[in-house]
Formats: structure tokens, C-alpha cells, sequence
């Protein structure tokens, strides 16, 4: 008996803690498809008396939510594959061609980014979108995104490539391979987990980002999910179901990849912080 | 045979993109917020060289003051109070059997979401009107309090939300250093007679220390990086009460136009993030002999 009881006390705790975490959610996603203000107010945990699916139509068309949601959608995937892309290229090149020195010189170079921290940058980049005539346009979150994730991506990429034996690629060159070739058939498929791991949390990264695209971006038909969530708010302010129907939008999509994911995810984003 | 790993022109074709991209959005950045800084450029007028005077206005500046006080404030909350906490909670899970995987990849979620959302979502259950924590103390019979709009509550409601969405994170770091320690290592002080609370305070956390020092490590930076949450919450007010150094740069910057001060605000924050985690280096990390098992 007393045995249980000690083995229940870590649970209990634990419980109150997943308590404290999911319990915003089931507040939002209940709040979503109730009718009104008051019904939330009056049981903010209750299961709503009907359940109201206007809400998503409307948060969705007339909202704009389907606008910022694909926007977000393709640049954050868009910058996150073409960091990996160019990531891998260049991992390749330092860590298996044989410009030992400046490899190295080039490598550390590339580290620096990771000391700095990005809201360091804010507001040269911004003088720098406005110089470059991309101010209000995508290009100038696709080029910050894409450029932000290159040290971490390197330094991971970099890290897994060396471990390849360097037999394979002796038996590919005495096969006759050109390095391109190479590159893209046998270094590259071998490197796809660690490509899988940079590219999720390169995803994540931008999918969330909140400072640049609020201040480079004013139009709202080219806003992303996260600054165009704060404007839906500040213009429904009183229309609290709605609000939380925008919230259940770019949750869930983030939950879903999460659901078939985590290990993956945990993985990668812990890397991340450990290595730098 | 080695020629083929020796062709320049690829080399070039597979690195010269990255440095360039990386240069121009980063390096490039960096030296003329430097440039930046030691002049008054705003946008409109000439630039003109002023010397060391962004710097000298910034520590007379009561509103940056404040904001680096409040910054103090979150690193002290984070460090003091969340950390302990995440210990806590790491070796609980690391102790259970049944649903571990559950309360790691539950605890870990919040992480992983937008900050804006979370600023929203969390927003709400702070509502005076509909709120969640106000419809409790409603049917408690109490006042309603206007978190997000009261001097003395609104950074602890942003400490809060912050701790929500980033503990889970690093219960997961300290969670995967605590199971990677050997087994036998435990079984012995099991046999030895000591109980689950001396194990965890003798054994695990000493074995965890390095990690734990990451973690501290971490949250300095991240109580540094704290922005969006307060931008998207309470945007700084009310009366500077959550405005951070970044938070405030920013506005100095995007609504007064003064690019020059906000470059030399931005440098005083890169500043006091390189020496705050140096210091922690040197002082903590540096005096503790390694751990090895």
C-alpha cells in the first residue's frame, strides 16, 4: 500500500503539469466553436451547448486565415529546403573535398553566425531590405530565413558527413563518378537523416517567426501566419470564438507534423542548442 | 584518383553561395549595426559621425534602464525559479515507467509552437472578461484582475507564459542526460540502502551537472532573446512595465526611425550576452572538475 502510494506521488505531479499544459488548448478549442462571447465566459470549460462550425468558415475566407496560412506554408518551406540544399552543398565541399585549410578557415567562419544572437540584427537587416528594394516583398523573409539557418545547418550536416567512410567514395571515383555525381548519389542519400533533422527544425523555425516578417512585411495579402494572427486579433478583438478558431488553425498543422514527428523533432531542436 | 575531389570550380560552385548568403545577412549586418551605432542616421538626414553619445544616452536613457532591469528580472526568474523546477520535473519523469514517452512529448509541445500564438492563446486566459484564470476567481467570488494591464502583474503574467512554452524544452535536455546514465551506477546505491530522494540529490544531479550548466547557459541567452512574447502581449506597456532591451530597441528603431540609437542599443545587447555568458563560463563552469562515468 504504501509502495503504491510512493510510486503514485511522481504521476500525481506530472498529472498537474500536463494539466497546466493542455488546458489552454481545450480551452481555445472549446471556445472556438461556441456561439458567443457570453457562452465562454459562462463556462469556460463547459463543452459548448451547440457547436458552432461557422466559425472556421468564416475565420478562414473572410479572416484571410487561408492567405496567411499559405503564405507561411511556402516560404517556410521554400527557405527551409533551399538552406538544406545549399547547406549540403557546402558541407560536402568542407568536409569531403580536399581543400583541407581552407576548408577549416571557411568552417569557423561560418560558426561566428552562431554567437550571434538574431534580434542583435533587426535593424541592420532591415536597413538592409529597404537597400536592397525588397522591403514588402517575400524576398525579404525567404533570403534572413534561408541565411539564418545556414550555421546551425552546416554545423550539423558537417558533423554527420564526416563520419562517412571514406572507402565509398574511392570505390565510386575508381567507378569513374564525377564529384557531382557523387555528391548528389551517394553522399547525399547517405546524409538524409541529418538532412531530415536540419530541415524540420529550419521549418519550425520559420513557420514560427514572428519579428521580421511583422516589420518587413505590411501588406496584408503577403502576411504570414504569425503576424497575420496578431492583426486577425487586433482587428476581432471582441469576437473571442473567432480569435480562437485562428489559434486552432496554425496549431494544428504544427501538432499534426508533432504527432508523426516528435522523435525526430526533440532530436533535432535539442541538437541544436546542445552543439551551439 | 584524387583529382576528382580537387576540382576547384565545383568547390567554389558548392561553398561561394552559403559564405555569400551568409555574409551578406549576417556578417554584413553585424559590422554596420557597428557603423550605425557611432552615428544618428535616421533614415532621412545625413549621417553624421557622433562618437560615443548613442552609447552615453543609452545608460541615461530611464526607459532602456528599465528595460534592461526587466531583463535582469526574467534571467533571475528563469535561472532562480525555473531551473530548480526543471530539475524537479526531469528526474520525476526519469523515475517513472509507465507513460514516460506521454509526459515528454507533452511537456515538450509548447516549444515547438509559435511565440505569437502562445502570446495570444495566453492572452485570452488572462482576459479581465472571458478569461480562464478570471472566470475561476470569478466563481470564487473575486475581482477580476487585469493581468496584461496592471503595472504589478504584467511581467509576472509574461514570466509565466514564457515559462510555459520554454520548461518543457529543457526538461527534455536534462531528461536524456539523466537516462543516459549507466544503471549500475544506481542499482549500487539501491543496494547501498539509499532512498529515491538521496539518489536523485547525491547521485543524479551531480552526474547531471554539465547539462544542467547548458541549461543555465541557455536560459541566460533566452532570457536576452525574450521579444516577441512581450511585443505580441502587451507590446512593452503598460508604461514600459514588460518592455525588454529588444523589445525596446525595436520600437526605437521601427517608431521614432532612430536607427542609429537602436544600432547602438542592439550592440549593448550583444555586448551584455557575450560578457553575461563568458562570465558563467569562467566563474561556474570552469572551477567544477569534470564528472566522468
Amino acid at each position: 500500500m504504501a509502495a503504491n502510494v510512493r510510486k503514485s506521488i511522481p504521476h500525481l505531479m506530472m498529472l498537474v503539469y500536463v494539466v497546466i499544459i493542455l488546458a489552454p488548448f481545450l480551452f481555445i478549442l472549446f471556445s472556438s466553436f461556441k456561439s458567443s462571447n457570453i457562452e465562454i465566459a459562462a463556462h469556460p470549460f463547459g463543452l459548448p451547448d451547440k457547436w458552432v462550425f461557422d466559425n472556421y468558415k468564416e475565420a478562414w475566407v473572410k479572416a484571410k486565415i487561408n492567405v496567411y496560412f499559405f503564405n507561411s506554408l511556402y516560404l517556410a518551406v521554400s527557405a527551409a529546403v533551399v538552406g538544406v540544399l545549399m547547406a549540403a552543398a557546402t558541407s560536402f565541399a568542407l568536409t569531403r573535398m580536399k581543400f583541407k585549410r581552407t576548408s577549416a578557415a571557411i568552417y569557423q567562419f561560418v560558426l561566428i553566425g552562431m554567437l550571434i544572437p538574431g534580434n542583435v540584427l533587426f535593424i541592420a537587416q532591415y536597413l538592409l531590405v529597404t537597400d536592397l528594394h525588397i522591403l514588402n516583398t517575400h524576398w525579404s523573409l525567404f533570403l534572413p530565413y534561408t541565411a539564418g539557418a545556414l550555421p546551425f545547418s552546416v554545423l550539423l550536416i558537417a558533423a554527420f558527413m564526416r563520419a562517412i567512410p571514406n572507402e565509398l567514395e574511392e570505390a565510386a571515383i575508381v567507378d569513374g563518378m564525377g564529384v557531382l555525381r557523387m555528391f548528389a548519389q551517394v553522399i547525399l542519400p547517405l546524409t538524409v537523416p541529418a538532412l531530415v533533422t536540419v530541415f524540420i527544425v529550419n521549418f519550425l523555425g520559420n513557420w514560427n517567426e514572428y519579428l521580421l516578417s511583422f516589420f518587413f512585411i505590411s501588406k496584408d495579402a503577403l502576411r504570414t501566419l504569425p503576424t497575420g494572427m496578431v492583426q486577425f486579433r487586433d482587428a476581432f478583438q471582441m469576437n473571442y470564438a473567432l480569435v480562437c478558431t485562428g489559434i486552432v488553425f496554425s496549431v494544428v498543422p504544427v501538432l499534426v507534423i508533432y504527432m508523426f514527428l516528435q522523435r525526430k523533432i526533440i532530436e533535432g531542436l535539442t541538437a541544436g542548442s546542445v552543439k551551439g | 584518383m584524387r583529382a576528382t575531389l580537387k576540382n576547384p570550380y565545383i568547390y567554389l560552385l558548392f561553398v561561394l553561395p552559403t559564405i555569400a548568403l551568409y555574409f551578406l545577412f549576417f556578417i554584413y549586418p553585424m559590422l554596420t549595426s557597428f557603423y550605425y551605432g557611432f552615428t544618428n542616421y535616421n533614415g532621412l538626414n545625413t549621417q553624421d559621425f557622433i562618437g560615443l553619445d548613442n552609447f552615453v544616452n543609452a545608460f541615461q536613457d530611464p526607459d532602456f534602464r528599465n528595460s534592461i532591469l526587466n531583463n535582469i528580472y526574467i534571467l533571475l526568474f528563469s535561472c532562480c525559479i525555473q531551473v530548480p523546477l526543471i530539475v524537479i520535473f526531469s528526474l520525476l519523469i526519469s523515475n517513472v515507467k509507465r507513460l514516460q514517452g506521454f509526459y515528454k512529448t507533452t511537456v515538450f509541445m509548447p516549444s515547438i509552437l509559435s511565440t505569437s500564438v502562445i502570446g495570444i492563446l495566453w492572452g485570452y486566459i488572462y482576459d479581465p472578461d472571458v478569461g480562464l484564470i478570471n472566470s475561476i476567481l470569478k466563481s470564487l467570488g473575486l475581482e477580476p484582475i487585469y493581468f496584461l494591464a496592471d503595472m504589478k502583474w504584467a511581467l509576472w503574467s509574461i514570466l509565466i507564459t514564457n515559462a510555459w512554452q520554454w520548461m518543457g524544452f529543457y526538461i527534455v535536455l536534462i531528461l536524456a542526460a539523466i537516462l543516459a546514465i549507466p544503471r549500475d551506477i544506481e542499482e549500487a546505491a539501491m543496494i547501498d540502502g539509499a532512498t529515491g530522494v538521496q539518489r536523485a540529490w547525491y547521485l543524479t544531479v551531480p552526474l547531471i551537472k554539465p547539462v544542467i550548466n547548458v541549461v543555465i547557459m541557455l536560459s541566460i541567452a533566452g532570457a536576452l532573446r525574450v521579444v516577441d512574447i512581450v511585443l505580441v502581449m502587451t507590446g512593452g506597456g503598460p508604461a514600459g512595465a514588460t518592455d525588454v532591451m529588444a523589445s525596446y530597441m525595436v520600437n526605437q528603431a521601427i517608431k521614432y526611425g532612430d536607427y542609429g540609437y537602436g544600432s547602438a542599443l542592439s550592440i549593448i545587447i550583444f555586448a551584455i550576452a557575450l560578457v553575461l555568458t563568458a562570465l558563467y563560463q569562467i566563474v561556474i563552469v570552469r572551477r567544477q572538475e569534470k564528472v566522468e562515468y
